[in-house]
């Protein structure tokens, strides 16, 4: 803020620096101080967007500016503060109300087993705490010093997205060949038997991330939510029309298609499960902030895709929904549960484990699945179906097995035409029919329960 | 895309965005003209002895002359009325005018001082008496001053007759509206964005509406809880976009409801208190309640009045992103707000559990299919209100007496709505008389 872009000026004013500054000072007078530092970098990136450090800047700054303290926001979010003679049971419960507000994250309530809190750091400056403080300072200092030197240009989505953009975004998709941007990524089950593992469905959906760089890389397309939701209504349509005219070599056993509820009652719809109707399944997943907004319109929909014998996915079920809604409501075939690391802790993942009982254990599909980790939690609670880059993996993996052309391919290459519709790197595979049609697996195994702490 | 029919239904929910919702008349005091010029006749043989004092409430900020800056403006005589030392007329501009005994005359002063006090920020009051400013109070005697006092009645009639057809019409072309929503061109980004502009230039405050959410128990007269603010949509339709069916693209209109939102709060930062004097409730999406604008509400706020007011957060602003929301509950809990969850409608109820939300109160819009007893997934309403608690369940958009009778069979004791507006009037009409003011 204090810095103009093109001016990688490495003594510019930072809040750092400023920090600093107060720290040397107050070297010598340091009888009855204390400084806090606050971590809120360490919480997810969802839950430390300017708007909740705003709020954490507002709960201390009363507090701050009772004990006539000085409080510093650091370009990471964290939030450094200093007070004279407070009243340290004040600041306590001032801390503990924060720390509440922050008690989604797993920042505040993981168990790091080292009794450190990692929320906060304390510092009593009358003490040899002053020179752990101070050297903290100095490394903040230097850091953002580094920072500002090497300052790109305009970052990437960094420009909120409005009305006007989104018109003429809406243009430039219109002109924009889609096919290149469609993912492929399939889901597993393990089945109950524990023989062979195999793929249930293809989901095929648009990566947001490509999107972006294709049609503006400034705009964040989901800084706006309601904005990026009109824009995927005219997605869906471009995605239907791009899965009508793709050349896979093989059908998928079911097309997974991540769906606006409006999408499910237009024409495109009907054409699209009407071609692929007796060659393919195909199973809708659907946002609960879709169903919210439209629950009327869910029901029916609900009907019309069982009627025809098509299934429903409630998409993007995490931690939050289970404890803060009767997920079991929408009466979905599936449940799509995005897997977390702070799944894999302690109680958390038994809470987490506890609430999908009531939905049945055979309806969930564990999604996110980047490691082993994720699937051994999952075998460890029950579920049996998977899908995520582990996945993609193993899919490749087995496929390579079987593969006569797999001497002259790389697993890394392998995974990466599995994960496209058209367009590089699919043409560069020598056996199109084994790329589309998924290997038989054997299914993994449940480690022993030492192994699946980790 | 939506089918039109179920859109109106859907996106038009809200009570505030129902052009069902907007009467014209009910919107202010219907002027009593004509009981003034009949007043005036009849004084025509006993002007000795007495005074007229018209207060121009007409000349305030429109933000200041809402109904209830009138009411309270009329209440401020109440006691010489009753005394009957004097006669008060509102007419339909919300001037008033009081008509008294000359020996009432030093506390007619004490009322006006007290009225003044009351505007004394508007800038009519301000710099009061400055060259070119009219005047807040003119004054007659009724003796010297009848001839010019009859006339100025019978002109305020004729005017009020005219008007009165106007209005008329005019809530006929409200009632209309509700077809229009959903006719006329598609909204698009383009459009929104030329709505949005607008939006920041404009002056909504004359569309600024209040509704009373009232405890309804019984056969007991209607008990206001709070008052809900909210812009009224259908006018703003009518006056920003007339052709523009807002019902063909409901992210859109979400995201146009947004932005109204955010202005009403500016508009209330930059009102000064008495706008959210008594308790109410502000509609705000999630963003906006960790926002910039809201902390600088929050600042100007008096000490204690934060227990009084109800964020009104729509549901589907909650389930679109839980941890966003959940924090801002937090923080608004602890700042000593109360939190309502709006527009939950039968279909979604069952997704809605106020208590594992942590919320204050929910917003439940009555649809006549709520009379067969059960929600979608076939659990009755009588338990779910049960479980979500009588006392913290709203029935809105009661717009007939049904609704009221069938949100108290199942045990709900809150209600808001046409209907509940229309109570209240009566009610007032039963226990003020009609001297006061007639609706």
């Amino acid at each position: 803020m204090y810095s103009l872009p093109g001016n990688p000026n490495p003594d510019v004013v930072t809040q750092e620096s400023l920090l600093l500054g107060a720290v040397e000072r107050i070297g010598r007078i340091r009888q009855g101080r204390i400084a806090v530092h606050v971590h809120l970098s360490r919480l997810r990136p969802q839950n430390r967007q300017d708007g909740h450090v705003r709020i954490a800047l507002r709960m201390l700054e009363p507090m701050v500016n009772a004990y006539r303290g000085q409080m510093f926001l650091l370009t990471n979010s964290d939030v450094v503060f200093m007070l004279k003679d407070a009243n340290l049971t004040d600041v306590e419960n001032m801390i503990y109300k924060l720390r509440a507000l922050f008690s989604k994250d797993p920042l505040t309530f993981a168990d790091t087993g080292d009794g450190i809190d990692n929320f906060c750091t304390w510092y009593d400056l009358a003490s040899e705490d002053y020179d752990a403080f101070l050297e903290m300072a100095r490394e903040v200092t230097e850091e953002a010093r580094a920072r500002n030197r090497d300052k790109s240009q305009q970052q990437a989505g960094s420009t909120t997205l409005d009305a006007k953009m989104l018109g003429d975004l809406l243009e430039r998709l219109a002109r924009t060949d889609i096919r290149r941007l469609i993912r492929r990524q399939s889901a597993i089950a393990v089945g109950a038997g524990g023989a062979n593992a195999e793929v249930i469905f293809q989901e095929f959906f648009v990566s947001v991330t490509e999107l972006q760089k294709e049609l503006a890389s400034e705009v964040s397309l989901l800084s706006n939510r309601w904005l990026f939701q009109h824009l995927s209504l005219s997605l869906d349509q471009r995605v239907l029309g791009s899965l009508m005219n793709s050349h896979l070599a093989a059908w998928p056993v079911v097309y997974g298609l991540n769906l606006n509820l409006a999408t499910v009652r237009t024409s495109a719809f009907q054409e699209f499960a009407d071609h692929i109707g007796g060659h393919a399944g195909l199973s809708v997943e659907i946002q609960v902030l879709d169903v919210l907004a439209d629950s009327r319109g869910y029901f029916e929909a609900h009907k019309r895709l069982h009627d025809q014998n098509h299934w429903i996915v409630l998409d993007g079920i995490g931690a939050l929904s289970l404890q803060f809604m009767d997920v079991s409501q929408f009466k979905a075939d599936f449940y799509k549960l995005n897997w977390s690391p702070e799944m894999g802790e302690g109680e958390h993942g038994e809470q987490v484990a506890a609430a999908l009982g009531p939905l049945g254990l055979d309806k969930i599909v564990l999604g996110r699945c980047d490691s082993e980790a994720a699937i051994q939690w999952g075998l460890a609670k029950g579920i049996q179906r998977f899908q995520g880059r582990y996945v993609d993996t193993m899919l490749a993996a087995y496929t390579m097995a079987v593969c006569d052309k797999s001497a002259a391919c790389t697993l890394g290459q392998c995974i990466a035409r599995h994960g496209v519709l058209s367009g590089p790197p699919r043409p560069e595979c020598g056996n199109l029919p084994m790329l589309d049609t998924p290997p038989v697996m054997r299914a993994i195994k449940a480690r022993m329960p030492e192994g699946a702490k980790r | 895309m939506k089918p039109p029919q179920t859109m109106g239904r859907r996106e038009v929910e809200r009570e505030r965005e129902d052009p069902a919702n907007f009467d014209p008349r009910a919107e202010r005091l219907v002027g009593q003209e004509p009981l003034l010029l009949d007043y005036v006749r009849k004084l025509e043989k006993h002007r000795r002895g007495r005074q007229v004092a018209i207060i121009h409430l007409s000349y305030l900020q429109p933000q200041n002359r809402r109904e209830h800056h009138v009411r309270t403006a009329i209440n401020s005589f109440e006691a010489l009325v009753k005394q009957l030392k004097g006669q008060i007329f509102v007419l339909s501009n919300s001037d008033l005018v009081f008509i008294f005994k000359d020996a009432a005359l030093d506390e007619t002063e004490g009322a006006i001082v007290k009225m003044k006090f009351l505007f004394s920020d508007d800038p009519l009051l301000v710099d009061e008496g400055a060259p070119g400013r009219p005047a807040f109070v003119d004054w007659f005697d009724m003796e010297a001053d009848y001839e010019a006092l009859l006339m100025l009645a019978q002109r305020a009639a004729h005017e009020e007759e005219a008007r009165r057809h106007q209005d008329f019409t005019k809530g006929f072309v409200a009632q209309q509206a509700v077809k229009q929503m959903s006719a006329g061109q598609p909204l698009t980004p383009q459009m929104l964005n030329r709505i949005e502009e607008a939006l920041m230039r404009a002056d909504l405050s004359n569309l600024m509406r209040r509704q009373a959410i009232c405890a309804l128990v019984g056969r007991a007269a209607p008990q206001p809880i709070f008052n809900e603010l909210f812009i009224s949509i259908a006018e703003l339709r009518e006056t920003l976009m007339p052709d523009v069916n807002l019902a063909s693209s409901p992210w859109l209109f979400q995201q146009l409801t947004e932005s109204l939102d955010r202005r009403v709060l500016s508009m209330l930062i930059k009102n000064d208190d008495r706008t959210m004097a008594g308790d109410v409730s502000i509609n705000l999406n999630v963003q906006t309640m960790i926002a910039p604008e809201f902390l600088t509400f929050d600042d100007n706020l008096q000490a204690g009045m934060r227990g009084t007011i109800v964020l009104e957060v729509q549901k589907v602003d909650v389930f679109a992103d839980l941890g966003s929301f959940l924090f801002a509950r937090d923080f608004a809990h602890e700042r000593g707000y109360r939190i309502c969850i709006d527009g939950v409608n039968l279909d979604s109820l069952p997704f809605v559990d106020r208590q594992r939300l942590g919320v204050d109160l929910i917003k439940i819009t009555w649809t006549p299919a709520m009379k067969s007893g059960l929600l979608p997934n076939g659990v009755k309403f009588e338990h779910y209100i049960n479980r979500c608690g009588p006392g913290r369940a709203i029935l809105c958009r009661c717009d007939d007496k049904e609704a009221i009778e069938y949100g108290q069979s199942v045990g709900m004791t809150m209600f808001q709505g046409r209907h509940v507006e229309a109570l209240i009037v009566s009610d007032a009409k039963r226990t003020k008389g009609l001297s006061f003011f007639r609706r």
